[in-house]
């Protein structure tokens, strides 16, 4: 039963889909708005400005992969098609990888669609130390109840072999520990979530409110870089963009003008601070690029006694929070535990081992489990997060330092996903980090994990959560935009993505980006047609 | 378009015993290339000054995008060190395997934004150049190198104090031992089924 691919059937009926490296000769694109980025913020935000009848136009870098393309349920292709730089993005010295989607859908076309709300402790956070208003919890409720129907957000009670360790282990312990709430409809729990989902089960944007917007009338533009915001007395008067080659990444030469009343940038958190840095527009405070946080992530690798296949099924369905809050939000750095899926290629990354060291662990993988620690960066002086800067050529890199706060986080999360893999029965575990080596038991493994280096390059960083660089603030010298995402200096331009979060989330970031944008772009809806 | 290649270890069933004591046995003292590490920087500016000088030696092999005739000499070199299960590839099948690993490899240094793909095309660089490669490696030269001699090289500079030489160990290792266990003639080794069996089936029904 071959499924029918969304695209090839909204095409011939009528969507306007560019593929930019298609085009014959220079073009000028007009819309009402023209939103950059199709992620989590530019996916809502069309769905939303084209129902209020707004002329909308959608911009998207990377290329229109779609349901079509995922039947091989295939790791090569995937990190090729579907992610920044292949799936080899990092930060600029190479130490942290970076997980990020780069495709129409952007990372919802690729993520492994755990749905959180946005802890309360962070939005009360954010309105007492960033001066955001509009976005405490009794005011967002009713936006991410809004999102959570819209995209099918249902807790996931049917949990494989890999999340059932991180349950066990909680359960023996004593830990809290939660069943996540997944954005699918119809899932066939196949576990290829990352790789483009087979089935369209997945709620990204890919298969929900882009295709919503394109029925009322939005146009998609795909393989199409917007080079740069054009702005004269404070206001954006028109954008260039070249567009790409059928390889996706390289310019062919055609320019495309963009015209537009509004725009809106949602490139994620990195490359929205980057168009706005190319576009040299108005950062009198210096906030720019500034503050960007990335959840940076550890890993600890399990040996399980019974195969753990921790490939199929649906790869994130339980998370702890008992190491999150217990110190408030501003105490020592806390983290979040969840489980990733394994596949053979980033599996044998993440071991980063050599013959027979790397043979040996792969021989294991079935039956290996991986936990992994999202550490809740920005929230105090001690953890400022990282930065934007361009290449010669335009491009983004991001610089990240490790704090030593940060550094007391990463050692005790390694600490606890051990104990917790030893609670579950595992028979060996290693943290990922270039020094360590299986340990057999609970307490050789602390005594060890006491004693390794802190340092990049050594520890196995991972980041998939890309926040912050265009903060909101109502108070212009804090942050680039204000709560509703309206840039300080330029009238006709808003950021609706993760760039605006004053710091790091502490749970996976895609529903505070859909709820906070629907939020916002109701707001604007309104404003552009009042 | 066929890379012309030639794979280490071809024909045998074990290349751990292909290393080369000669190779080996170049190794300089842990001294001496921690000596050479405090340098690197500024080897690597001297390194990409004297690639500099030919321009046949600039251009990606034929068919590739990023990966020039001596980088992909080096991932060569390093696929059957970094993971050895390719030696337990059935014979036959090394060389359209090697290729596509390599094709991988290039791909993805191709999709690199500008910052990553300077520093790695100075890595590469630096170890292209034969006296350079032989003080900071121990390695002569990458076409015919042992095993054992890749994984002692790779074990130098991931063990060093110096986090640039960190860096560049830990990105050969990544990108060859990714794009080896992306092809599915590793699964088995590994285990892995290949993708869910009745999902697979009814999409590509």
């Amino acid at each position: 039963m071959a499924l029918p691919d969304i695209y090839t059937e909204g095409i011939a009926s009528g969507w306007k889909v560019i593929d930019a490296s298609r085009l014959a000769g220079p073009q000028t694109l007009q819309a009402d708005v023209a939103i950059i980025g199709s992620g989590a913020g530019g996916g809502v935000a069309a769905e939303l400005l084209a129902l209020a009848g707004l002329k909308v136009l959608l911009l998207e870098e990377g290329a229109l992969r779609t349901s079509d393309s995922f039947r091989d349920m295939d790791e090569a292709r995937a990190y090729r098609e579907l992610y920044q730089e292949a799936g080899a993005r990092a930060t600029s010295d190479g130490a942290i990888a970076v997980m990020q989607g780069r495709s129409v859908g952007g990372s919802t076309t690729v993520n492994w669609t755990s749905s959180f709300r946005t802890p309360k402790q962070t939005l009360e956070h954010w309105a007492a130390q960033h001066e955001v208003k509009g976005h405490g919890v009794a005011e967002m409720q009713p936006w991410f109840e809004q999102m959570e129907r819209r995209l099918d957000v249902m807790r996931w009670e049917a949990h494989n072999a890999n999340n059932n360790v991180l349950k066990l282990g909680c359960e023996k312990l004593g830990w809290e520990a939660h069943a996540i709430p997944r954005n699918v409809r119809g899932c066939w729990n196949s576990g290829y979530c990352g790789f483009g989902c087979p089935v369209n089960a997945k709620q990204s944007m890919l298969v929900s409110t882009i295709p919503e917007a394109l029925r009322h009338g939005a146009t998609l533009a795909h393989r199409l870089r917007v080079r740069q915001l054009q702005h004269a007395d404070g206001r954006i008067t028109g954008a260039v963009g070249e567009a790409l080659r059928a390889d996706g990444i390289t310019a062919s030469g055609t320019q495309v003008t963009i015209q537009a009343r509004h725009f809106i940038a949602a490139g994620g958190a990195i490359n929205t601070p980057a168009l706005l840095l190319r576009s040299a527009l108005p950062d009198p405070h210096q906030r720019l690029g500034k503050h960007t946080l990335i959840h940076p992530v550890v890993l600890s690798i399990a040996q399980m006694p019974e195969r753990v296949d921790a490939f199929y099924g649906a790869p994130q369905s339980i998370a702890s929070d008992h190491f999150q809050w217990k110190d408030g939000a501003t105490g020592p750095m806390g983290y979040k535990l969840e489980v990733p899926p394994l596949f053979p290629g980033i599996t044998s990354g993440v071991l980063n081992r050599v013959g027979t060291d790397l043979q040996q662990s792969m021989a294991a993988f079935a039956h290996s489990n991986a936990v992994l620690a999202l550490l809740r960066d920005g929230f105090v002086e001690q953890s400022p997060g990282g930065s934007v800067r361009l290449a010669d050529d335009g491009s983004p890199m991001l610089d990240y330092d490790v704090s030593d706060y940060v550094w007391d986080g990463v050692r005790r999360a390694w600490l606890s996903m051990a104990e917790l893999q030893f609670a579950a029965g595992a028979r060996q575990v290693r943290p990922a980090h270039l020094d360590s080596s299986f340990h057999s038991s609970w307490a050789e493994a602390r005594k060890a994990i006491a004693e390794l280096p802190l340092k990049k390059f050594r520890a196995s960083l991972f980041t998939a959560h890309l926040m912050g660089g265009c903060a909101m603030s109502e108070n212009p010298k804090r942050g680039v935009v204000d709560s509703r995402g309206r840039h300080h200096q330029i009238a006709n331009l808003s950021v609706l993505d993760g760039s605006v979060f004053p710091t790091s989330l502490g749970v996976n970031p895609q529903l505070s980006i859909f709820a906070l944008t629907a939020q916002n772009a109701t707001a604007l809806a309104r404003e552009l047609k009042g | 378009m066929k890379l012309p290649l030639r794979v280490p270890g071809e024909g045998t069933m074990n290349p751990e015993t292909q290393a080369r004591p000669s190779a080996a046995g170049h190794g300089l003292a842990r001294r001496d290339v921690l000596k050479l590490g405090l340098g690197f920087s500024l080897a690597l500016g001297l390194g990409t000054a004297l690639v500099g000088c030919s321009d046949s030696a600039k251009a990606p092999v034929a068919g590739l995008r990023f990966l020039r005739a001596g980088d992909a000499e080096l991932f060569q070199a390093l696929l059957p060190a970094v993971a050895v299960e390719f030696g337990r590839i059935d014979a036959a099948q090394r060389t359209p395997l090697m290729e596509r690993v390599l094709r991988h490899v290039d791909g993805t240094c191709a999709a690199l934004g500008q910052g990553a793909q300077k520093e790695l095309r100075k890595l590469l660089d630096l170890l292209a150049i034969t006296p350079l490669r032989y003080a900071l490696t121990g390695v002569g030269g990458w076409d015919g190198a042992g095993v054992e001699a890749m994984q002692a090289f790779l074990a130098r500079w991931r063990g060093s104090r110096f986090a640039t030489l960190n860096a560049g160990g830990n990105i050969l290792v990544t990108l060859t031992a990714s794009a080896f266990y992306m092809q599915p003639e590793s699964w088995p080794s590994a285990g892995y089924p290949g993708p869910l069996d009745y999902v697979f089936k009814a999409v590509n029904s």
